[in-house]
């Protein structure tokens, strides 16, 4: 997958990753104490072109965040290697920093005492900014981001959306041709989320390379150009959003919403031969269940009888989209050794 | 060598600037302006009261002795759990992974950290030597005027290297907070902050001479009240100071290495 390459080469993968594996230690017990190794990351591999922006779509503690922050070089990797502009990341991390940008969601990472300029002009020293290009820079950066005017207020001060869009100028300052984000756009609201996209979509115009996580599926299928889906350490499938979807392009999404329906109830649509799969999404008082047909079999009646007394909503069906390829992925390929068989007990 | 004197050049940039940014930062802590003025004003209080019921024997001089080690007290404390705990609170804060993270060295950005947070520490001085002069009629002369600020710069670059230094060790130890209160007290007594160095057992001198606080309270007292030049106390605080330095550079990187191997440097 990984060719020989060198940093200058002009073919250099911007980002590249061979049989990464990233274990921890921990410790469980008090009195008898035995020490557990978890593997977080089971041998990924990918390459992200320059000028591409590529998703890392995957469940909570499939691997996401421990993958980028091997690549932005704040873990070693247990196993395996991986470069970034031809850098490797263990050998090569003052290389590596000089050319990767980085933004975590959430709220953390800033001096909320101090304005959002203070906090930018601080990170421009560290980012090796030139002093007589740290104020246009900035400047522009604050353009950019739409926080042109708010700079001088103090952080504490700021929206969730403003901390994330100074986390990204500051990801941004010393114009690195890499940037990674780990799911940017976690607890904005509507607004605040289409803001920052427009932002990484124009970032991706202006040239850079994008490596992003994040959990909402219309983000990654409006974004990125491929996508992997990691599941339990593992790439479970890669492509862009349309191969993705044509994993189950040959199904009907039934969507019927439901009221107190029972697990038995759930189980009796699954039982039904046309039925291929039946997620259900707890909503604030009903349950949203997507279920899964071949395209062409009406079944519809056949789903009402056996949903028996429950309460019914709305029903409808549609196309498949990225969601329903990625529940049907990471279902399908489920954590197939398990949560024990990775948490192996070695003392 | 254009190029090596560039890059030295850089390198002190990051330690200035970290260093006012620092000092920007604890100016507007409610915790730290506690800690650095009003404590050690509490215990100036304590020890002008104590000398005047003694007899005051050694006069005028006695009580600048003791302004300029309470002052002192107040700088260790500060450099103590400001410096001490930088790593630590960089971790809480989220911020460390984005400075270990950066193009820059950690060490030059820790080094700019804990000098920042050993100056901002020196407001114990001032506020001490205003409440001598203000409220015990404290007379605020030094017999080497010229050497004083060279003193106070020789113990400011101590004391930050030794914040620097304790940073790299306690992040180490879970506990490192209850090492913090551990040490407050001892290091008061053990480098003559709260009595004269002569007073004290013979066995602690050795443990005194290897403290850099011990030559920065020497240095500035030296300055103001003694009868020589305090060229030695100066001397030893910077050569203390490197030594320090290297100390805390080696474990600076043994530290970094283990956080990247065992996933430490975020509490995510």
């Amino acid at each position: 997958m990984t060719t020989a390459s060198t940093p200058s080469s002009p073919d250099t993968p911007a980002i590249e990753a061979l049989d990464l594996v990233r274990t921890y230690r921990t410790h469980l017990g008090v009195i008898r104490r035995r020490s557990i190794e978890v593997e977080a990351v089971r041998g990924i591999s990918f390459e992200v072109r320059a000028g591409e922006l590529f998703g890392l779509l995957g469940p909570n503690g499939a691997g996401k965040t421990t993958t980028i922050k091997m690549l932005i070089t704040l873990l070693l990797p247990t196993s395996g290697t991986a470069r970034v502009m031809g850098f490797d990341v263990v050998r090569n991390t003052t290389e590596v920093r000089k050319r990767i940008g980085y933004v975590f969601g959430g709220e953390r990472g800033l001096y909320d005492r101090i304005s959002g300029l203070d906090n930018l002009r601080f990170f421009a020293e560290l980012y090796g900014v030139e002093p007589a290009a740290q104020t246009p820079r900035i400047q522009a950066l604050l353009e950019l981001v739409g926080l042109t005017g708010r700079e001088r207020e103090k952080v504490e001060g700021y929206s969730r959306g403003m901390r994330q869009r100074l986390h990204i100028a500051r990801g941004l300052l010393h114009d690195p041709p890499v940037l990674f984000l780990d799911e940017p756009s976690l607890g904005l609201d509507p607004v605040g989320a289409r803001e920052l996209r427009r932002t990484i979509a124009s970032l991706v115009e202006a040239g850079k390379t994008v490596l992003m996580t994040t959990h909402y599926m219309f983000e990654a299928d409006a974004l990125c150009d491929r996508i992997a889906v990691i599941n339990g350490g593992r790439i479970v499938a890669a492509g862009t959003a349309a191969d993705l979807k044509s994993v189950i392009a040959n199904r009907t999404i039934v969507e019927i919403e439901t009221y107190g329906v029972t697990p038995d109830a759930v189980e009796r649509l699954r039982a039904d031969p046309d039925v291929i799969a039946v997620n259900a999404e707890d909503q604030e008082q009903s349950q949203i269940l997507l279920i899964q047909s071949e395209r062409g079999t009406e079944i519809t009646q056949r789903l009402i009888q056996h949903l028996g007394d429950t309460r019914i909503g709305k029903i409808a069906a549609r196309e498949p989209t990225l969601e329903d390829a990625y529940v049907h992925l990471i279902a399908s390929t489920g954590d197939a050794d398990g949560d024990a068989a990775r948490a192996a007990a070695v003392a | 060598m254009a190029a090596s004197v560039a890059s030295v050049r850089a390198d002190l940039r990051v330690v200035t600037r970290v260093w006012l940014f620092t000092m920007k930062i604890f100016l507007i802590s409610d915790f730290f302006i506690l800690t650095a003025v009003v404590q050690p004003v509490i215990f100036a209080s304590i020890a002008f009261f104590l000398f005047r019921i003694g007899g005051d024997a050694a006069g005028e001089q006695t009580l600048l002795f003791a302004a300029l080690g309470t002052g002192m007290m107040g700088v260790w404390s500060t450099t103590l759990f400001g410096g001490g705990g930088a790593i630590a609170w960089q971790r809480w804060e989220g911020t460390l992974e984005l400075l270990v993270g950066a193009p820059r060295r950690y060490d030059l950005t820790l080094l700019g950290q804990t000098l920042g947070t050993a100056t901002f520490g020196f407001y114990s001085m001032i506020a001490t030597l205003a409440w001598g002069v203000l409220l015990f009629g404290m007379p605020l002369e030094a017999n080497y005027p010229l050497m004083l600020p060279l003193a106070l710069l020789a113990a400011v670059l101590g004391l930050g290297v030794m914040g620097m230094l304790l940073a790299t060790t306690f992040v180490l130890y879970r506990h490192a907070n209850a090492l913090s209160n551990l040490l407050e007290y001892p290091v008061w007594i053990a480098t003559g902050m709260i009595v004269p160095l002569a007073l004290l057992p013979g066995w602690l001198g050795p443990i005194s001479w290897v403290l850099v606080p011990t030559w920065g309270v020497e240095a500035i007292r030296g300055a103001a009240i003694g009868a020589e030049p305090p060229w030695l106390a100066i001397g030893m605080n910077l050569v203390l100071a490197l030594v320090y330095y290297v100390l805390a550079r080696r474990i600076l990187v043994y530290v970094m290495d283990k956080a990247r191997r065992d996933a430490t440097l975020s509490l995510a």
